[in-house]
């Protein structure tokens, strides 16, 4: 089956007709989207200007990742379930929106350089004190997310 | 002149209309707005859950509060600054949506929220913030603070679906 059946498949469902035509649901489901925004992203802020040894420096790198991992990981969650009841009512429309491509690909990116070089960053011990490589892997995870929010946003503007 | 009339005024004059119309303003401004939000409630919602200590319980919540407040604020500022911007530019149409004047009201709350935190339990940090038994005060603030909040965030969007 390709994805274009697929996608025929979810915007003729029933089920999803539900979300299209009432009139609150798919803003209120992007209001869930934007929470789950708000935890990952502000969770990715205290992280990384942590890390970078730009702010919060006073508070220790291994507390704070250890709390605040949970609420990113919570936040990226709802993000993307709400994300998912977000396109199903219009998937064709979605995977050909040029924004959308760019905030999946980096959506991906984000995730796998979060989970493989930041944690492994973290683990190693020396993510408390200042050096380049600790400002850069914080650098890198902050423009990625960041990519992912505005890609997010130009889905709108990009038709 | 009535406020509606102000708005109508306010929306055409060449600035507002220039934003509206705008293909690289306004998606700039709109954006700006909503990932912003990291910033400014992603700091204060982190602050509010170490005040119900459901994260870094065993952190100083005053020097938590020392450490994000410098980040939080510059957040806020973008807000407000992107914010009016964004209501100048279609100040007519803002102004009739239910959703707006509700978020406006929540946030004449959450700042009388913050203000009664200030007065009331921010000089007494250091006798609470490291026990178990925080203040029921504490407590409904944060609650409060969580909650409207998210009723702020969801007015935004639901305003700018209508508009």
């Amino acid at each position: 089956m390709s994805l274009q059946h697929l996608w025929q498949m979810s915007y003729d469902s029933h089920t999803i007709d539900i979300l299209r035509n009432s009139k609150y649901a798919i803003p209120v489901i992007q209001s869930f989207h934007l929470f789950g925004i708000t935890l990952l992203l502000g969770s990715m802020v205290i992280l990384n200007l942590r890390l970078s040894g730009i702010g919060l420096r006073q508070l220790p790198m291994t507390a704070l990742s250890r709390q605040i991992w949970p609420w990113a990981i919570g936040g990226l969650l709802l993000a993307i379930a709400s994300g998912i009841l977000v396109f199903v009512p219009d998937p064709a429309r979605y995977a050909a929106n040029y924004a959308f491509r760019t905030k999946m690909v980096a959506l991906c990116v984000a995730v796998a350089f979060q989970f493989l070089i930041y944690r492994k960053v973290v683990r190693s011990g020396t993510a408390e004190s200042r050096s380049s490589r600790n400002i850069a892997v914080a650098c890198c995870s902050l423009v990625l997310w960041f990519l992912v929010g505005w890609a997010g946003r130009a889905i709108a503007f990009l038709g | 002149m009535s406020v509606l009339s102000w708005c109508h005024w306010l929306q055409n004059t060449p600035w507002a209309t220039g934003i509206r119309q705008s293909d690289l303003w306004f998606p700039f401004i709109e954006g700006s707005h909503i990932l912003a939000l990291s910033l400014s409630v992603g700091l204060i919602v982190m602050f509010d859950l170490r005040l119900l200590r459901l994260v870094l319980p065993t952190e100083s919540a005053s020097k938590i509060m020392r450490q994000v407040m410098p980040w939080a604020l510059p957040g806020f500022g973008i807000m407000f600054v992107t914010g009016g911007l964004l209501f100048f530019s279609q100040a007519e149409k803002a102004y009739s949506s239910g959703f707006f004047r509700v978020k406006m009201l929540l946030l004449v709350l959450l700042g009388a929220n913050a203000l009664v935190y200030q007065l009331k339990f921010y000089p007494s940090m250091a006798e609470w913030e490291s026990s178990e038994a925080v203040p029921r005060g504490v407590q409904v603030i944060a609650v409060v603070s969580l909650a409207f909040w998210m009723v702020v965030i969801a007015c935004g969007r639901l305003m700018a679906y209508e508009l």
